[in-house]
């Protein structure tokens, strides 16, 4: 087989997909850049004749920095969480799963075939104040006042972390499945320990998949603002919060493109960067 | 061995219990008789039947049901091809291409929302249709297929594939034979996060439905106004069911047999 | 297009009670026709009806079977052959969720041969959004009556036939020429709610009436506000002595000063009150009147007040979109929810009282006797009505709610 045939098969390949995201994501795209580029007209309507870059000047405004910061601590913390917890049980499934891998995986799914809102109402009844955990708490003798759960820090970060894990658990399961189990032995016959066969063996081996599901999880979760708005408090608040107000209650459509698009700039330069620091690691070991 | 295994298996059963917590919660209280609120009052059974009675509440499940089974479909197929395609291939606009992959995902969902209702506008005058509710859900819904696709078949000898055809196989054979096995549990997990993803979808749908488009996400919403009620709830508790139902079913016929002992290489 | 039978009141009379006795019966007027037909007493009534199905935006409720069935079944119905319109056969209405009664619909789907469908929003920013320019496809929508100006000159919203609003006569006389939309030309008021504070009686044993006790130090961390600047910053104007639509923006920077002393303790900025006030989480928050009732269904010990210093009212109007393919449909059905025990039934759903004077007899007394869903008009004097405000006053007050919430 030519390396010719190979590339034009390869390119064959992604090209439907490629040519669908370059019509109905690249074009409408391009249509909400020009719309930054213009000013919000008369009557909601968008002036485009004097089209200049000063919406993404005003984007810079400091006032949308501490949300900026909400929004990147967010979903560090989600994603580090994403992986420390769905890592063991992607390993789990896999390894221990035998026949019922595929049922389990499914199961991992399944809290997440009903709606967000109520999930995020259940996790409600079970951090208010005179929810689940206080009633318990305090039954238990161990507090006498309600500890408060809800609208802080602590709250937003689990309802991420539990609406984020299955985006985690399902590349990290489909990569370390694919793992080649006599490998692993060979590993363990030449490091003698786990720890080591697992640091330098399992994990390295499986980078592909800790990437894919940190980007399904980190990319998203900096881009949530549904979450922080139903379970945080007054300081909780995310920039993709702040792009939803321009557009919707300001009406500033030409603003909040640009603001937008300031947010994708930014992920997806620090997301490239730490994709390619990952594979040159696991290319260097 | 044998301890890690029960300290992993442990760990194993507190996360399911973390992940289904809020499902038990959720059942409990479709069985609540009080409207509203955290506190449990009486047994009832009776959201179950006033949902069947409510036309426009199951109206706006199949209508989500109709949306979810197209966008897995459709972004499914060119999101694994997309991800075997990128994995595989070394070529200059790699680069360029894995960038395309990575923005649907890093624009913000109202931005992606908004640019589809005016794509939509401004190049057929009108807007709503199922057709551009289905287009809008594969958009946002083929890049976390491909990305799955990508991880695991970036981990793939590429040579198994040759070795297949060095043995006698045509290209079409020794890919259904041999790579599409390979990467059928990363095709299955990118099917079950597209459909996830699309049924829950809220902030992209609401500016590309209409008449008739209702889902199931806008409907609860809506209700925001007035307080949701356990129907939502019972209609949840249904979804859940059911869904456990054929599952289990399909388990125990053996359907998911072939896939699992392919999964090992 | 105007019909005397429409202002003829012995004929509007019985033409009324036929309408409620077919809404009751869930029968259409084909059907009342052919029966009248059938049983030869009735004959009497042909000429009434004839002349209202004759003349159907006269008459509201004329379906669009009525004019073949009175012309088949009473020989009197040539007495006004005139083509008029007919509703379309269907309906597409944009809504919150569960906004309108399912009985009015039925009764509108089964007395007017028309199919009802229904979309939802969750906030009314986005409603306005997807309706854009024409209505973005839908026939009929619910816009807060102070952006009726807007929807007006943007050209969204179109201006309504008289002749199809025969119910119109039941708007309690407050409502009849409101300052939004004069002569309820473009729109029809659908319910009308206060803003003020709800606060558990288990918890704050004070009597309060200011809205200074939002920022009482005594309750931190179990105040909050509503997720809306409009309410906020109308709040916290009123209580300083200012319009809530003020365009000075000395009198928003003290707002927002005052806003920025109460941030450390409030818990919460969130329109979930009935969530947030039945767990104990909130002891007293900024609420929307009607909601108070929903929460008093979970915790007994909630009460609301407008406080003293003045609240804020505002109301929701039914409007025809301009693209609307359904606009005689749209119409007929703004009359039929103008129908008194239709819109009772509305109110008895949702708990928000409507402009309908007429319904008020088939209201459950137990909302009409409720003086904060239903207050007096010593109280209701007080209150102020959010305003839709220009873009750059919006900019000025959105730019320090940013600042606020960032």
């Amino acid at each position: 087989m030519t390396g010719a045939l190979a590339r034009l098969r390869g390119l064959a390949l992604i090209l439907p997909g490629a040519g669908w995201l370059a019509l109905f994501f690249l074009v409408p795209l391009a249509i909400i850049f020009v719309v930054s580029l213009g000013d919000r007209g008369a009557l909601d309507r968008i002036d485009l004749s004097s089209p200049s870059f000063d919406n993404y000047a005003r984007a810079f405004d400091p006032v949308f920095l501490a949300t900026f910061l909400n929004s990147v601590r967010f979903a560090a913390v989600t994603t580090i969480l994403c992986l420390l917890i769905g890592y063991p049980i992607a390993y789990w499934i896999s390894r221990y799963g035998g026949r019922r891998k595929v049922l389990l995986l499914i199961l991992v799914m399944l809290p997440f075939w009903t709606s967000y809102l109520i999930r995020t109402y259940s996790w409600m009844i079970v951090l208010r104040d005179n929810g689940v955990v206080n009633s318990l708490l305090q039954a238990l003798g161990l507090t006498s006042q309600p500890i408060i759960l809800m609208n802080t820090e602590l709250s937003v970060i689990l309802g991420m972390t539990y609406g984020f894990l299955p985006f985690a658990i399902l590349p990290l399961f489909v990569s370390i499945d694919r793992l080649d189990p006599s490998l692993v032995a060979a590993a363990r016959d030449l490091y003698a320990t786990g720890r080591s066969a697992f640091v330098n063996v399992t994990l390295p081996l499986t980078m592909p998949g800790i990437v894919a599901a940190g980007l399904l999880t980190f990319i998203p979760a900096i881009g949530d603002f549904v979450t922080p708005d139903l379970l945080g408090g007054p300081e909780t608040t995310t920039i993709a919060k702040n792009i939803q107000v321009l557009f919707l209650a300001n009406r500033d459509w030409p603003y909040g493109a640009a603001l937008g698009f300031v947010l994708m700039v930014v992920t997806l330069a620090g997301t490239l960067v730490a994709i390619r620091t990952l594979r040159r690691e696991v290319v260097g070991s | 061995m044998q301890t890690r295994n029960r300290w992993l298996t442990g760990f194993a059963v507190a996360v399911y219990a973390f992940l289904f917590a809020p499902i038990a919660v959720l059942i409990l209280f479709s069985f609540n008789s009080a409207r509203r609120g955290v506190a449990f009052q009486d047994f009832t059974l009776d959201w179950y039947p006033r949902l069947f009675q409510n036309e426009e509440l199951i109206d706006a499940l199949f209508v989500t049901l109709r949306i979810a089974v197209v966008a897995v479909i459709v972004s499914t197929l060119l999101g694994a091809l997309l991800g075997l395609g990128l994995a595989r291939l070394r070529f200059r606009g790699q680069g360029v291409t894995e960038t395309l992959l990575l923005l649907p995902m890093v624009t913000p969902e109202i931005v992606m929302g908004l640019s589809l209702l005016l794509f939509f506008l401004q190049l057929f005058g009108a807007h709503g249709s199922f057709v551009q509710l289905s287009i809008a859900h594969v958009t946002f819904c083929i890049s976390f297929v491909a990305v799955t696709v990508r991880a695991r078949a970036a981990s793939m000898n590429p040579q198994l594939e040759e070795a297949a055809r060095d043995l006698g196989a045509s290209a079409t054979g020794a890919f259904v034979h041999v790579t599409l096995p390979l990467i059928a549990p990363a095709v299955f997990a990118g099917a079950m996060l597209s459909f996830a993803l699309s049924f829950d979808d809220y902030v992209v749908t609401t500016f590309n439905a209409g008449v008739g488009n209702s889902t199931l996400p806008l409907y609860i919403y809506g209700r925001l106004k007035f307080g949701v009620t356990p129907e939502i709830n019972a209609i949840s508790t249904i979804i859940v069911a059911v869904t456990a139902t054929i599952i289990l079913v399909a388990w125990r016929v053996g359907a998911f047999r072939g896939e699992a002992r392919s999964s090992p290489a | 297009m105007t019909d005397r039978h429409a202002h003829d009141g012995s004929s509007i009379d019985l033409e009324k009670a036929l309408v409620r006795y077919m809404v009751e019966r869930r029968i259409s007027r084909r059907q009342l026709l052919e029966t009248i037909a059938r049983v030869g007493p009735a004959a009497a009534l042909a000429p009434v009806i004839a002349a209202c199905t004759a003349s159907p935006p006269a008459s509201a409720s004329a379906s669009p079977s009525a004019t073949p069935g009175a012309s088949a079944g009473s020989p009197s119905a040539s007495a006004e052959p005139t083509p008029l319109p007919s509703p379309e056969s269907e309906l597409f209405i944009y809504n919150w969720t569960d906004y309108l009664a399912d009985e009015v619909i039925a009764s509108f789907e089964s007395s007017y041969g028309v199919k009802v469908t229904q979309s939802f929003f969750s906030t009314t920013d986005e409603m306005y959004t997807n309706l854009g320019t024409d209505g973005g496809g839908y026939d009929l929508s619910f816009p807060i009556s102070v952006d009726i100006p807007g929807l007006i000159e943007k050209g969204t919203i179109i201006e309504l036939d008289p002749a199809f609003l025969t119910n119109i006569g039941n708007l309690g006389a407050e409502w009849a020429n409101p300052g939004y939309d004069p002569g309820n030309a473009h729109s029809v008021p659908y319910m009308w709610w206060t803003t003020g504070v709800g606060y558990d009686t288990a918890r704050i044993t004070d009597e309060l009436t200011s809205s200074n006790a939002l920022w009482d130090a005594r309750w931190a961390n179990h105040i909050s506000m509503l997720d809306d600047w409009q309410e906020v910053f109308g709040l916290t104007l009123i209580q300083l002595g200012y319009s809530a639509n003020t365009e000075n923006t000395s009198e928003l920077d003290e707002a927002l000063a005052r806003l920025q002393e109460q941030k450390p303790l409030v818990r919460t900025y969130s329109t979930d009150t009935i969530g947030t006030m039945t767990s104990g989480d909130i002891w007293i928050g900024h609420i929307w009147g009607a909601d108070r009732y929903a929460i008093q269904e979970v915790n007994e010990n909630v009460v609301y007040y407008i406080p003293e210093e003045g609240g804020v009212k505002g109301s929701d109007a039914l409007a025809v979109m301009s693209g609307a393919p359904h606009p005689i449909a749209a119409q007929l059905f703004i009359n039929h929810v103008l129908d008194a025990k239709n819109s009772a039934a509305n109110t008895n759903l949702i708990y928000y009282m409507g402009p309908n004077a007429a319904a008020k007899e088939f209201i459950l007394p137990e909302i009409l006797d409720d003086p904060t869903i239903n207050p007096d008009q010593e109280i209701v004097d007080k209150l102020e009505e959010l305003l839709s405000l220009s873009q750059d006053v919006r900019d000025e007050y959105l730019s320090r709610w940013q600042q606020l919430r960032g």
